[in-house]
């Protein structure tokens, strides 16, 4: 939140260094509860983002301020900012090349404007964490098609999904209008400022709409394009206000300083209603950036702000209900098994493994090693003496699974599923996603592909899950996530062990039995 | 002029999803079937998460934020000096009810596709489909 505070006041430098004080503050105010900026700078998520936009926006202004005044001061302090942005960026490179940064200083000095659209290249690589353009992240970007064919696990994680209509609702709300209308304002008073921010915006709006997390990078841009419309729109109407009655402008706190009332010309045609017109409009414009207001802090209370660690749910008559499973399991791992055991889950829980049950996991979140993710898919995804075989190779003590099927809860291993093969048979053609599903669909009902009623991943979810009664009315064995009764409710397994389940049955953890002795 | 309407026209693009349309290729209109009848019913919000469409309900959507924005351009069209009055307070006409309508119409629109929108409702799956490194 420091960074972000420190983003609001660059913002207000941003804008009035554009088009003028009044817009200025208004950036600020919109940037300031903007939901696309605050899902990287909530209290408790301290991530290179939320600095590296703070970075971004101070080098554009400065770029810009450069621009604008000419001097050499500037201009090295936008070096420097630069410098400092790339700084936070290069926390992220897995890779670095160390000449790379000497080259593009001497590019930032000599190549001003080709620097900007490399700024705003850096700022995406900033949140896609590769410096490198032909990764695959990145060049996703420009083909969007090349992830979805090439690289399931780029394609699989949410955040890399491109952008329906209301993701970009949630996270701008009305600055979607005021976008265009501040676009019209930058081409009616065209400056290199305002050059600069409409390419600035309108490519990375561009890039938004590949990628949902990328509406974060466009977010410095929107809210001040905005706030240009806004403050544009409002000089507009206390103009009209301030009349040769001089009459006092009502509740117009915003985007008033430095107009000039040379326009009383304006009011020669003395329609009486045209003062009340703009008090009414001001009004209006007043109500949308109110709706603005709560929608954002309605936005940011429930979906930026709950941990997802601990599930909640309302319960059937309305009282909340609380599900601590993981807490329960990563406690139950760090307490009851060895020291050095090491872990096998899917890598969504790696990084909470290893802070919380303080054990070795065989992947975690930092996905960087593709052929060993696969590897590990490859396990879940075949039947168990096959696994079995990998699982010894990669020398683990205990598999996790998440399983959703007594609770209802969706994001569990089982709807995952279909990534862990098509992430396997990416590597290892002897996955093969159509193996696991009938007709095209995914199912595990009695109706199921046979692979997919055997695989491991199936076998340590509904471990006896047959015998239990999930909801009243159904037969036991009742999926509740996914809303069918299970095909094979008779699991065995030969060479893993339950070792662990939690109270919702959320988390399941199984132990490798060493192999038998041989005669 | 003509930069303005193709910048309009890209907006327009990305902003209904088109680049989720060409790659995750949804259906233009969702169905679902009437419980009680067995018809089948066309859905037009894909219902239950934030980050989903249809095509057309994308492009509805879209065309709502634009007209919103035009709406604006043309409260300042309005209070230009050099036009004919009758033509400014049209203009203002237009504006003032594009913008009402792109507002009420852009409300409306998540309020159906998101149940719990501005109420105090918690789900587990909300924060999962926005931020967790997951699955859909």
């Amino acid at each position: 939140p420091f960074f972000a505070s420190n983003t609001t006041l660059v913002a207000y430098f941003f804008g009035k260094e554009i088009w003028d004080s009044g817009a200025g503050l208004v950036a600020a105010i919109l940037i300031a509860v903007c939901p696309g900026y605050i899902s990287r700078s909530v209290a408790g998520s301290y991530d290179n983002e939320g600095v590296a936009i703070f970075a971004l926006l101070f080098t554009f202004y400065v770029f810009v301020k450069a621009v604008n005044t000419g001097s050499l001061a500037w201009s090295l302090a936008s070096a420097f900012g630069y410098f400092y942005m790339v700084f936070y960026f290069l926390d992220w490179v897995k890779h670095m090349l160390s000449d790379t940064k000497l080259f593009q200083a001497f590019l930032r000095i000599t190549v001003t404007s080709a620097v900007a659209v490399g700024g705003i290249a850096l700022g995406l690589g900033m949140v896609s964490g590769y410096i490198s353009p032909w990764t695959g992240r990145f060049y996703s970007l420009l083909d969007p098609t090349y992830a979805k064919d090439h690289i399931p696990i780029i394609a699989s994680v949410s955040e890399h999904q491109p952008t329906a209509w209301s993701s970009f609702m949630f996270d701008f709300h009305i600055l979607l209008f005021l976008f265009p209308a501040g676009l019209y304002f930058c081409f009616k008073r065209l400056s290199d400022a305002t050059i600069f921010i409409v390419m600035y915006g309108l490519t990375s709006m561009y890039f938004a709409g590949v990628m949902v997390r990328l509406i974060l990078v466009a977010t410095p841009a929107v809210c001040l394009i905005s706030a240009i419309a806004v403050s544009a729109t409002v000089k507009n109407l206390t103009v009209l206000l301030r009349s040769k009655n001089k009459v006092v402008q009502t509740g117009s706190t915003k985007g008033s300083g430095g107009s000039k009332s040379s326009s009383k010309a304006l009011l020669d045609q003395s329609q009486p209603f045209q003062k009340n017109g703009a008090i009414a409009l001001l009004f209006g414009a007043f109500y949308l950036l109110s709706r603005y207001a709560t929608h954002c802090t309605w936005v940011t209370s429930e979906a930026y702000s709950s941990p997802s660690i601990v599930l909640a749910a309302r319960g059937a008559h309305g009282n909340r209900v609380i599900f601590d499973d993981y807490r329960e399991a990563y406690f139950w791992l760090r307490q009851n098994t060895p020291q050095d055991a090491k872990v096998m889950s899917w890598w969504d829980y790696g990084y909470q493994i290893t802070a919380m049950g303080n054990r070795t996991v065989i992947v975690d979140n930092n996905t960087w090693n593709n052929t060993h993710i696969a590897t590990v898919g490859r396990a879940m995804s075949s039947y168990e003496d096959e696994a079995i075989e990998i699982i010894r190779s990669l020398d683990v003590d205990y598999v996790l699974v998440v399983f959703g099927g007594v609770t209802g809860y969706s994001s569990d291993d089982i709807n995952k599923f279909l990534w862990m093969v098509r992430i396997g048979g990416g590597v290892f053609p002897v996955i093969k996603e159509p193996d696991y599903l009938v007709n095209g669909e995914y199912r595990v009902d009695k109706g199921a592909a046979p692979k997919m009623l055997n695989c491991l991943m199936y076998k340590l979810c509904y471990y006896r899950f047959g015998e239990m009664m999930t909801e009243y009315g159904k037969p036991p064995g009742y999926d509740r996530a996914r809303g069918v009764e299970i095909g094979n409710k008779d699991v065995k397994l030969e060479h893993l062990e339950e070792a662990f389940t939690t109270s919702n049955w959320i988390v399941r953890i199984y132990r490798v039995k060493p192999p038998n002795n041989r005669w | 002029m003509t930069v303005f309407s193709l910048v309009l026209l890209t907006y327009f693009m990305v902003v209904s999803g088109f680049v989720y349309d060409v790659i995750v290729e949804p259906p233009g209109i969702g169905s679902t079937q009437d419980p009680a009848t067995g018809a089948v019913r066309p859905v037009v919000f894909l219902p239950g998460r934030v980050n989903g469409q249809y095509i057309i309900e994308g492009l509805s959507s879209g065309f709502m934020f634009v007209l919103g924005g035009i709406g604006i351009v043309l409260l300042d069209l309005a209070l230009d000096k050099n036009r004919a009055r009758s033509v400014k307070v049209s203009y203002a006409i237009a504006g003032i009810s594009s913008v009402v309508i792109a507002y009420v119409m852009t409300t409306l629109f998540i309020r159906i596709k998101i149940p719990g929108y501005l109420r105090e409702k918690r789900e587990a799956f909300v924060r999962d489909d926005d931020l967790q490194l997951g699955y859909f």
